[in-house]
């Protein structure tokens, strides 16, 4: 019970240790939130001074002259009773909870998704190449995902737009969520729509992501293939499938799972890089946009859902070596 | 790809063209009008057209739609004013600030142009049947009283707005002194709401946040629906021109990045842009012979040079003219901005719009009127500097904004030949900004918005209140020029006639070219791109009846008013 109560404990601390960050943070960024809306509505010829522009941001519960420390308090308050105020950026005065609401299912279908899928992919692949060590699976499909896993999203990204989304009648889109001028809603045109949307960007991140569990997966088999029970098994002349998945693969499969909550954990985050050239219109995007045009409570809600997200996960994580390790619960 | 939507945003607004400057169109303050179609509709011929049609928008916002329509909400005013709410005089910027009487059918101004009256139109309804008058107008500019933040002009504090009222049909402006350069402000730039919504709930009791999801206006077209993707408008069956809006629909998709703007311009899916389209000719205009664009010149993109003392080279003034006197702006404008962007000159003053105000005599005299770097050597040697010893600067300028980075490598080139070694530092934006603010650079590169004259540009760019100390945040004047004797030339300018006013610019103008507090490289442009494949009566070089990008508020309003659908004529 120890145990259970002091990573609690350590999850409270590093929650608010994390908060704190995310309130000093964006407030060291160069810039501030009436420069960039002043840049941002020139474009239409308006001349509002920076002063007016303050007055107006006031309104929008904006006030930098405010002792910091109060406004801390506030802040801290405010994360925590999930009043997480309206936004001075570019939605100026929309909630930011409406913004995130918008936002957070296309990220968490794409990344989500994207990542699930990975690791699906990635450990049956492993599997079956530690399986057959030495083997033509084993021999090319490992180097080559080893290597994509090494290149930048953003690199990926743009050879897939260069390959299936130039010219004039694109196989893929390359932007947005879904076509422009659909009305959504569940019929077959807007699904489809969503899913061509997708596939790049997903694509991108299987590619980039993939590599990494093949390469855990195959290794944790290896070293799984080698015990004293998986020889036991092909004595007893087992099925060569059921030694690979419910013998050797079913163990060498839990050290990965730890991997996979702590990636999950990431996806709230999306990945900004791969957001920002499809120009999906998920968390990591808002994240980029949040930070250009200096909106505070944008910011702070999105580090405050990021670090949820992962100290949840690792929580989590935790709490289940808790219940499978009984050296966990003795030790503590 | 995002790199191209930053270079749309610098792009400022107000102004152009010749073809209207020093004409037969009123200047702003020669008072009163009479019918509004006279002065709008003439490149359809004047007549009435059918109903039907609709345009699409394709203007990259860089986010989805908040779908708030405050019109006094900077974020999102742009798709707010000129739709649904409108002005009570139309400003003309492209026609030396010509103007169209819209909600107020006549305006006088005092002999001292302190105070104005406005003759508010009969026969306009709000968008909810309800009639719209005088009242609603003195509410509108008492609102903005009792909530500072909705005073986006500052018109009661920083324009010396003393008073509003109304009897019978005319409303009353009164001020502290003379105010003709705010006539564009409070006339143009100001929507008028309607009393019966605004004094009532929410919209009472915050009307600087309130949402305003379904807006109640005056203007052509109500919201008739709005996701975050997009907007669509349909025509308001009872407005008060009569016959207009011609359009059916509008519709606005939220655009996030250039790309998928500009590839629907490119095919006709969206018939009305805003965007910087790089290679137009190739990408744009030769798909089709119905896709055209046209930008007018509107302001100056400039090299700001750090005036403070303690900025040694950028404050000596033979440095300054070495600079100028170095510069080709017309291979800038060819190379750096494909020639999108005309050259700018000296003195300050956008041509061909402002023609009336420029002193071609006097750039010429000054030998500003072409490239000297012989001269520019000379200047450089005077001040100390050769071969052995040469000035080394530093020029601030925004990363991402390819256009200028390309301006500036051929600046850049200009300056080595004449012994200068400029280094370019690409900042990101927020970088940049505090470094401008706060004078905390030896050159910059910039642009900031215009007016209906150049006194506009220029007051920002060199009246000294509107600077500040190195280390505190300037308000415009970033170069920190203080002269007064162009201060007081800004001053006579709000109670001038006419002519004093044309001369008080080229007074300022001159004062470019002595003290060159600022050194003007190409003209900022409207990025307009418009389909005459069904939709005509488009604003165009020949008709410039207003500034045509749809990001111009309230011009917006003007070309939905007069756009129309050749197919539904059949």
């Amino acid at each position: 019970m120890r145990f259970l109560l002091r990573r609690l404990g350590f999850f409270v601390i590093t929650l608010w240790a994390a908060m704190t960050l995310n309130f000093f943070i964006p407030r060291m960024m160069p810039g501030s939130p009436e420069e960039a809306l002043r840049q941002r509505i020139s474009k239409g010829g308006v001349v509002v001074t920076p002063e007016q522009l303050r007055t107006v941001l006031a309104e929008f519960g904006f006030d930098p002259d405010k002792n910091i420390l109060l406004q801390y308090g506030e802040y801290l308050k405010s994360m925590v009773t999930g009043h997480w105020g309206v936004s001075i950026g570019g939605s100026l005065g929309t909630p930011v909870t409406t913004l995130i609401g918008d936002a957070l299912p296309w990220t968490l279908g794409l990344v989500g998704l994207s990542t699930v899928l990975a690791f699906a992919l990635g450990t049956l692949i492993g599997t079956i190449s530690g399986w057959r060590r030495g083997g033509l699976i084993d021999g090319i499909v490992p180097p080559v995902f080893i290597v994509t896993s090494a290149l930048p999203y953003f690199l990926v990204a743009l050879v897939l737009i260069s390959l299936f989304a130039m010219g004039n009648n694109p196989v893929l889109p390359n932007d947005f969520n879904y076509q422009q001028g659909l009305t959504p809603g569940f019929n077959a045109e807007f699904i489809l729509s969503v899913i061509k949307h997708g596939i790049l960007p997903a694509g991108t991140i299987l590619i980039t992501a993939v590599g990494g569990w093949i390469l855990t997966m195959r290794n944790n088999m290896l070293t799984t293939l080698a015990e004293d029970y998986v020889r036991m098994a092909r004595a007893k002349g087992i099925p060569n499938r059921k030694i690979m998945f419910g013998y050797a693969g079913r163990n060498a499969f839990l050290p990965n799972l730890s991997g996979f909550a702590m990636s999950l954990g990431f996806v709230i985050s999306g990945t900004i890089l791969v957001e920002y050239v499809f120009n999906y219109p998920g968390l990591g995007y808002m994240f980029y946009n949040a930070t250009v045009s200096t909106d505070y409570p944008l910011l702070q809600a999105l580090f405050l859902l990021v670090t949820l997200a992962v100290l949840i996960c690792v929580l989590l994580c935790d709490f289940a070596v808790f219940l499978l390790d009984p050296r966990a619960r003795t030790k503590g | 790809m995002r790199a191209i939507k930053h270079v749309a945003v610098t792009v400022v607004a107000v102004c152009v063209l010749a073809a209207g400057c020093g004409g037969g169109d009123k200047p702003i303050g020669s008072a009163t009008s009479s019918n509004p179609q006279a002065s709008t509709s003439t490149s359809g011929g004047g007549g009435a057209y059918k109903k039907g049609g609709t345009v699409t928008i394709a203007n990259v916002g860089g986010q989805t739609w908040p779908c708030q329509f405050n019109p006094f909400n900077p974020a999102v005013n742009q798709v707010a004013l000129g739709f649904v709410y409108e002005p009570l005089t139309f400003v003309n910027v492209l026609k030396a600030g010509a103007t169209t009487p819209m909600l107020a059918s006549a305006f006088t101004w005092s002999p001292t142009k302190d105070s104005i009256v406005f003759t508010i139109r009969s026969g306009v309804k709000w968008s909810d049947g309800k009639p719209f008058s005088a009242d609603d107008v003195v509410y509108t500019f008492n609102l903005m009283k009792q909530q500072p933040a909705l005073d986006l002009y500052s018109l009661w504090t920083g324009a010396g707005l003393t008073s509003v009222t109304a009897a019978g049909d005319k409303v009353t402006l009164k001020f502290k002194a003379a105010a003709e350069p705010y006539f564009f402000n409070f006339a143009n730039q100001v929507g008028i709401v309607p009393k019966h919504i605004w004094s009532t709930g929410e919209a009472a009791s915050k009307p600087a946040t309130w949402a305003n999801p379904k807006p109640v206006g005056t203007g052509a077209f109500t919201v008739q629906s709005c996701t975050s993707n997009n907007i669509s408008y349909v025509a308001n069956g009872s407005y008060w021109q009569p016959g207009k809006p011609y359009l059916e629909k509008v519709q606005y998709p939220a655009y996030l990045d250039n790309n998928p703007a500009n590839l629907d311009l490119a095919s006709g899916k969206a018939q009305w842009g805003g965007q910087y389209i790089p290679n137009i000719d190739n990408f744009y205009k030769s798909k089709s012979p119905e896709n055209n664009y046209w930008f007018p010149p509107t302001a100056n993109v400039a090299i700001y040079p750090n005036l403070d003392p303690s900025h040694k080279a950028t404050s000596t003034l033979a440095v300054r003219q070495a600079i100028a006197y170095a510069l080709d702006r017309e291979q800038i404008s060819k190379i750096g901005e494909s020639g999108y962007q005309p050259a700018a000159n000296q003195t300050g003053v956008v041509t061909p719009t402002f023609d009336k105000y420029f002193d071609k005599a006097a750039l010429t005299a000054a030998g500003y009127d072409k490239p000297n770097p012989d001269k520019a050597k000379q200047l450089l040697e005077s001040a100390g500097y050769s071969s052995s010893n040469p000035l080394k600067l530093d020029i601030i300028t925004i990363t991402g904004y390819t256009d200028w980075d390309a301006s500036l490598a051929v600046v850049k080139q200009q300056l080595a030949a004449v012994g200068i070694e400029l280094s370019i530092q690409d900042l990101q934006q927020q970088s940049f900004n505090q470094k401008l603010f706060t004078g905390d650079y030896d050159l910059a590169y910039y642009s900031q918005s215009g007016g209906p004259t150049p006194y506009y540009e220029l007051r920002q760019l060199l009246y000294s209140k509107n600077s500040a100390p190195i280390g505190q945040q300037a308000s415009s004047n970033y170069v920190r020029y203080n002269n007064p004797a162009v201060d007081k030339a800004f001053d006579a300018y709000a109670s001038a006639d006419d002519a004093t006013q044309v001369k008080l610019i080229k007074e300022i103008g001159a004062a470019m070219i002595k003290d060159v507090p600022l050194i003007p490289t190409t003209e900022s442009v409207d990025w307009y791109q418009y389909n005459t494949k069904d939709i005509e009566g488009w604003p165009t070089q020949d008709n410039p009846y207003a500034q045509p990008a749809p990001y111009n508020i309230p011009d917006v309003g003007q070309v939905l008013t007069n756009l129309y659908s050749k197919s539904a004529q059949k």
